[in-house]
Parts: structure tokens; sequence; C-alpha cells
């Protein structure tokens, strides 16, 4: 019977790049929200 | 804007809690798998982001065939929101899987026909979304991504029978028999059903969010063009 493998390095990868990508996507949520916020009212500035 | 709405504030708060049990599930309450050790555990999310990624792009097109039929901008909103969380769920879906074959197949990739199929499907998604941004005319724009969506969504289903149309070495999860099957435990297979779920739940906040930020832009440049017009 073999042992079980030690992959232990391997998971950590794992659940880093999850929380990583599905973070920079959430952010990017936030991110164009400000942007989008800040030409609204740029713009309504310029139309007054 | 208007504030966000209250059921909204608890979906955010519900998926929170659901991913974070999520992880704990897949760290610490199911088993180690014997034969590929601690690296399994990723297992849980690479399938629960792919059933969302192929959900998400199956969704696309049903909004895509609405849009063609109706001619109404707010299906393209929301074929453009699936295909974009889509996108990002099944990316993370690849690199899981690809983390999971190096020591599992003793390679980061290998071009057999569930990896290639998944890859294609990916690229379709991603092609879809800068071929977008090089059309000015919203409803021109909508018409492409709505034709595009539709017939990019035949690879969603080429992609999920490519482990049983072909010989491949990936394995079959569900109803697969025979020596490629997981041989999964009652709670691996408890974890693996959490993790769907609660990955559902998370694509319906962020789809809400996503629609939200479409809104928004759509009235951005409204105002825009009535000012530069």
């Amino acid at each position: 019977m073999e042992d079980t493998p030690n992959t232990l390095n391997y998971m950590y990868l794992g659940f880093t790049v999850f929380t990583v990508v599905m973070g920079i996507y959430i952010y990017s949520f936030y991110s164009r929200w400000k942007n989008l916020r800040q030409q609204e009212t740029s713009l309504q500035e310029l139309n007054k | 804007m208007s504030k966000t709405p209250k059921l909204l504030m608890v979906l955010n708060v519900l998926s929170l809690i659901l991913v974070l049990v999520g992880y704990y599930l897949a760290l610490f309450y199911a088993p180690t798998e014997k034969v590929m050790g601690d690296v399994q555990r990723v297992f849980y999310f690479h399938v629960a982001t792919a059933w969302v990624g192929m959900v998400g792009f199956i969704l696309a097109a049903v909004f895509s065939a609405i849009y063609l039929i109706k001619k109404d901008m707010k299906w393209d909103m929301l074929g453009l929101a699936s295909v974009e969380i889509s996108l990002v769920f099944f990316f993370i879906t690849i690199v899981l899987g690809s983390i999971w074959a190096r020591p599992a197949w003793g390679t980061w990739w290998t071009w057999e026909p569930r990896l290639t199929t998944a890859a294609i499907l990916e690229m379709i998604y991603l092609a879809y979304l800068l071929l977008r941004q090089g059309i000015e005319d919203p409803e021109q724009r909508a018409r492409f991504g709505a034709v595009y969506t539709l017939l990019g969504g035949l690879s969603v289903p080429m992609t999920l029978l490519s482990i049983r149309l072909f010989r491949t070495i990936h394995p079959v999860v569900i109803g697969g028999g025979g020596s490629e099957t997981m041989g999964m435990t009652d709670s691996m297979l408890f974890v693996m059903f959490y993790s769907i779920i609660a990955f559902t739940v998370l694509f319906v906040t962020l789809f809400w969010h996503r629609i939200r930020l479409g809104i928004y832009q759509e009235k951005v440049e409204r105002l825009k063009s009535e000012i530069y017009n």
C-alpha cells in the first residue's frame, strides 16, 4: 500500500488562486462603480 | 444611482457566509483523498466554478435569443453580465484543474479533449468581450453579441460531453462508472454539492451587482451623449 503523497503546496496554491482572482473581480466592481460616479459628477458639472 | 436593495445586501452577506463555510468544509471537513492527497480538496471549488460558469454561458445564450426576438437592450445587458461572470468562474476552473493535474497527471497541461474544449470555450467568450468593444453602435453591438453568444453556446454541451464522447484521462465525476470515477465518500459528495449551491448563490449576487453596474454605465453614457451631441 503506497503512502498518501504530500500535495499540500498545490492545495494552498489552488485556494490562493481562487481567493485572489475572485478578490480582484469583486474589487473591479467597486473600482468601476467609483469611476462611473466620478464621470457622472463631472458631466453634471459640465451640464450646469 | 439608487441605493443597494435590501435583498441584495442580504445576498452579499449570505454569499460571503456560504463561501467561507465552503472553504471550511473543503479544507477541514472533507477527508483527505488517499491517492492524490490534499490537492484533491481544490476539486470541490473546481467542480462548483465549472458548474456556475457553464450555467452562466447557457443563460447568456438564452438572454441572447430573447434579445433577438424582442430587440430590447436590457436582454443584451443581461447576456453581457452573464458572460463576464462566467468567464471569471471558468478561468478559475481551468487554473484549479491545472493545479490539480500537476501532481495527479504529472503535467500542468495536456491537450486532451476536456481541457482542450474548456480552453476553447474560455477563448470564445474572451473574444466576445474584446470584439464587443470594437463596435460603436449599441444596437449593432447587441445584435452581434447575441448571435455570437448563441453560436458560442454550442461549445458548452461540447465541453460538457467531451469526457463521454472521446477517450480522455479527465475523470467523470457524476454517473461515470468504471475506473475513471472519483470513488467519493458521502462526506466528499456533501462538500461537492454544498459548494455547487454556495457558488450558485455567489453567481446570483455578482450577477445582480453586474446588472446594476450596467444600468449605471448606460445612465452615464446617456448623460454623455446629451452633453456632447
